[in-house]
C-alpha cells in the first residue's frame, strides 16, 4: 500500500466512527504514481458517498502528509490488480473466461440414489455435447448439487474438445450483461458472444421470472444454439412448467430435451459426501462422526458442508481430534436451533396448509383418504426430520399407537416409489419444512 | 443519560471521546475464543456469526476488516434506505463483512442482490463474514437460495460474557482510556445497570466524562451519585 495513503488511513481512522471508516474508507484501493493519488471505489454508490462526505477530510490528510507536494487526488470507480487467489474459479484452464469452478467435476461429485439419473444424463451430455439431450434441464431444491453437475458438464466438454467455447454463468449475470450491453449500445456483441458458444450453461433460470426483455433475448439465444446443435444446460429450483412469471414458449422449449430431478440425498450419500469433503479438508473424520452429522443435517449439501466446517474448525482451533463428543459439542447450538425450527407442530402446520385441511384433522379419528394420506405424510416427515420416538410422534397425532406411526412411515416409503404425486408432495413438504 | 448532570462539576470536558481501536486485542473473547481464532486466521472463505444485540458481533467484524488492506464493513440496517447498488462489484475486495442481516429479511430485491454478491465473492475467491441476531435459518428470508448459502460455512453463536468476564472487559476498556475502574466499582455497575455490553460500555463513556469533569476518581459513592443524578 502507498505510504502516503497508509498515513492518511491512520488519521482518518482516528477521526471517523469505526463503522463509517470501515464502510466507506477501507474499501478504497489506492494507486500512487508521480504526484497523483488515485483512490478506487468498488462501485458508483461508494464513489458518490466518499465524494460527498469524506473528500475534504481526505484532501486535508493528503496535504498534511504529502511532503509539501501538490498532490492530485482522484476518486474513481475501479479495482487495483491483485494477486491471484487460490482454489476458485478456474478461468485460466478454460479459454473464453468461462468461470467454470475447478472443484465441480464429475470426479468430485458424490453419486447416490437421489442424483444418479441426473449424473448419468449430465455425463452423457458432457461427452456428446449438442447430440444427446438438448437442452438438459436439471431441477431440484437448493444446495443439492445442480450447479456442480452443470459445471462438470462444462469441464467434460472442454476435456473432449479443448477449443470448445463453453459459457457458464448465473442467470442474473446474463441479465446484467444484457442490461450493460444495451446501455453501451453493444447488444450485437452480446448476442454474438452467447450465440456462438459451443455450450451454454446457465444456472438458476428461475431468476428470469418476470424479466420480459431478458426472457426475449434468452429465447432467441436458446433457439439459435439448439438449432445449431450447440448444447444448452439449465438448472432451476423447480420443474419448467412450475416457474411462474416465465413465458409459456420458454417453458415449453425447456422441456424439449431431457428434464432430470436432483432430490435430497439419502443418509448413505450424505455420509459419503461428508467423508469426501473431510478428505478434501485433510481432516480425519471418523465414520461415527460422519454418520452423526449426516443424520442430523438432512436438508441440503451446503448445510452439510457448513456443519462439517464447524466441526473441523473446532478440532483445529482447540487442538482436539475430531470425535463424536467434540462434534456434538461443536454443533450443539446449530442442532438446538434446528430442533426448534423443525418441530412436530411445525410439520403438522405445514402439511395442513399444503393440503388445505386443519391441524385438528390430523389429530382426529377420520379415516377418509383426503385426511389419512396427509396424516401419514406428516408422521413420516416427523420421523425423518425430528428425533422424537415413534410413541412420541403417535402422541402428537391425537394419541395414536406407535405401530400406527410405523405403518404410516412404511406406507409413505412405498408410495414414494410407486406414486409420482406422493413423491412430489413429500419433496415439496420436505423443502418447505427445512428451507 | 442526562448530560446536564455533568455541569454539576466545575470543569466541562472537551467533547472528544478517546476512540479505542476496534481490534481483536480490545475484544475479550470469553467463551468465543474459537470464533475469534477462526476470524483472525482468515482461512475460512465464509463464516456466519449470530447473537443478541450488544454481544460484540460488529466489533468482531470490524476487527476482521482491519486485518485486510482491501476490505469493507457494511451494516445493512444503515444501508437499507439506499438500495442494494451498494453491493455492486464488491468482489474486487479481498474481504467483505456484512452486519445486521436480519434487516434485509423479506426485502426481495436485497435478498437477491445479496445472493448474487455471495456467488460473485465465492467465484472471485474473496472472503465473506456475515452476522445477524439469529441463525441463518431463523432470519425469515424468502429466498431459499440465500438461506442455504448462509449455511455454507461455520456458523457461530456469539455468546454473552459471564459477569466475571464482563467486569474484566469493563476494566480493560477503562484502562485503555487511562481511567482506573476499581473492581468493586465494576461489580457495582454489573449489579445496578443493564448488563449487555453495549449498555455497560455506554455507562463507562458517561462515567469517563463525569470523572473528568469532576476531577474525581471512580469510587462506588461517586458512581452512585453520578448515576442517581442522571
Amino acid at each position: 500500500m502507498s505510504l502516503l495513503w497508509g498515513k492518511c488511513l491512520d488519521v482518518l481512522e482516528g477521526q471517523l466512527p469505526s463503522q463509517q471508516f470501515n464502510n466507506w474508507i477501507r474499501p478504497l484501493q489506492v494507486l500512487e504514481q508521480d504526484e497523483q493519488l488515485r483512490l478506487l471505489a468498488p462501485n458508483r454508490f461508494v464513489l458518490d458517498w466518499v465524494n460527498e462526505h469524506f473528500l475534504d477530510r481526505i484532501l486535508d490528510a493528503v496535504s498534511r502528509f504529502g511532503d509539501g507536494k501538490e498532490w492530485d487526488v482522484v476518486v474513481e470507480i475501479g479495482a487495483a490488480r491483485r494477486e491471484e487467489r487460490p482454489g476458485r474459479a478456474l478461468d485460466a484452464v478454460v479459454p473464453h473466461n468461462h468461470r467454470l469452478n475447478a472443484e465441480y467435476t464429475f470426479s468430485t461429485f458424490v453419486e447416490g440414489k437421489s442424483n444418479q439419473m441426473a449424473k448419468a444424463a449430465a455425463f452423457q451430455v458432457g461427452g456428446s455435447a449438442g447430440a444427446a439431450f438438448n437442452p438438459l434441464f436439471i431441477y431440484g431444491g437448493v444446495g443439492l448439487g445442480k450447479t456442480h453437475l452443470m459445471h462438470a458438464v462444462g469441464h467434460l466438454v472442454v476435456q473432449r474438445k479443448p477449443s470448445a467455447k463453453v459459457v457458464c454463468l448465473h442467470s442474473e449475470r446474463f441479465v446484467s450483461d444484457m442490461v450493460k450491453a444495451i446501455q453501451q449500445n453493444a447488444i450485437n456483441d452480446f448476442k454474438k458472444f452467447y450465440r456462438t458458444a459451443d455450450a451454454l450453461l446457465i444456472d438458476d433460470i428461475q431468476f428470469f421470472a418476470g424479466k420480459g426483455r431478458s426472457q426475449e433475448e434468452f429465447f432467441h439465444t436458446f433457439n439459435s444454439l439448439v438449432e445449431e446443435q450447440r448444447q444448452v444446460v439449465m438448472t432451476c429450483d423447480r420443474y419448467p412448467k412450475e416457474i411462474s412469471g416465465l413465458e409459456d414458449r420458454l417453458k415449453s422449449r425447456f422441456g424439449w430435451g431431457l428434464t432430470v430431478a436432483v432430490e435430497p440425498p439419502e443418509l448413505e450419500t450424505r455420509v459419503a459426501i461428508l467423508q469426501k469433503k473431510g478428505a478434501e479438508m485433510r481432516a480425519v473424520l471418523p465414520n461415527e462422526v460422519a454418520v452423526f452429522v449426516a443424520k442430523r443435517v438432512r436438508s441440503n449439501i451446503r448445510e452439510l458442508e457448513g456443519a462439517l466446517r464447524r466441526v473441523v474448525a473446532n478440532a483445529r482451533f482447540t487442538g482436539r481430534p475430531i470425535t463424536l463428543e467434540s462434534s456434538q459439542d461443536a454443533l450443539k447450538d446449530f442442532l438446538a436451533v434446528q430442533d426448534k425450527l423443525v418441530s412436530i407442530e411445525n410439520i403438522q402446520k405445514t402439511v395442513a396448509e399444503y393440503y388445505k385441511i386443519s391441524v385438528l384433522d390430523l389429530h382426529c379419528n377420520r379415516r377418509t383418504r383426503t385426511i389419512t394420506r396427509p396424516r401419514q405424510l406428516a408422521m413420516a416427515l416427523a420421523k425423518e426430520l425430528t428425533h422424537h420416538s415413534l410413541p412420541e410422534i403417535g402422541d402428537a397425532f391425537g394419541g395414536r399407537d406407535h405401530t400406527t406411526v410405523l405403518h404410516a412411515c412404511r406406507k409413505i416409503e412405498e408410495l414414494r416409489v410407486e406414486d409420482a404425486r406422493i413423491r412430489e408432495d413429500f419433496l415439496a413438504l420436505f423443502k418447505a419444512i427445512t428451507a | 443519560m442526562n448530560h446536564d448532570a455533568l455541569s454539576a462539576g466545575k470543569q466541562l470536558p472537551l467533547p472528544f471521546l478517546v476512540r479505542e481501536g476496534v481490534t481483536f486485542e480490545s475484544y475479550l473473547p470469553g467463551p468465543n475464543s474459537e470464533l475469534m481464532d477462526v476470524l483472525r486466521c482468515g482461512t475460512e472463505p465464509y463464516v456466519y456469526l449470530w447473537g443478541s444485540t450488544g454481544v460484540g458481533k460488529s466489533h468482531l467484524l470490524q476487527a476482521t476488516c482491519r486485518m485486510q488492506p482491501s476490505a469493507a464493513y457494511l451494516s445493512l440496517g444503515a444501508l437499507l434506505a439506499y438500495g442494494p447498488e451498494v453491493l455492486d462489484d464488491l468482489e474486487v475486495l479481498d474481504l467483505v463483512c456484512l452486519d445486521d442481516l436480519e434487516q434485509i429479511a423479506g426485502h426481495g430485491i436485497w435478498e437477491r442482490a445479496l445472493c448474487d454478491l455471495y456467488n460473485r465473492l465465492r467465484d472471485s475467491g474473496a472472503v465473506l463474514r456475515a452476522a445477524g441476531t439469529v441463525p441463518p435459518g431463523a432470519l425469515g428470508l424468502t429466498l431459499a437460495d440465500l438461506t442455504s448459502r448462509l449455511h455454507w460455512g461455520p456458523v457461530y453463536h456469539v455468546q454473552e460474557l459471564d459477569d466475571a468476564d464482563k467486569a474484566k472487559a469493563l476494566r480493560s476498556k477503562a484502562r485503555a482510556r487511562g481511567l482506573d475502574l476499581p473492581e468493586d466499582v465494576a461489580r457495582y455497575l454489573l449489579r445496578r445497570q443493564p448488563r449487555d455490553n453495549a449498555s455497560l460500555f455506554s455507562v463507562l463513556d458517561y462515567l469517563d466524562q463525569a470523572s473528568l469533569a469532576a476531577q474525581h476518581r471512580l469510587t462506588v459513592p461517586f458512581v452512585r451519585a453520578v448515576l442517581d443524578r442522571s
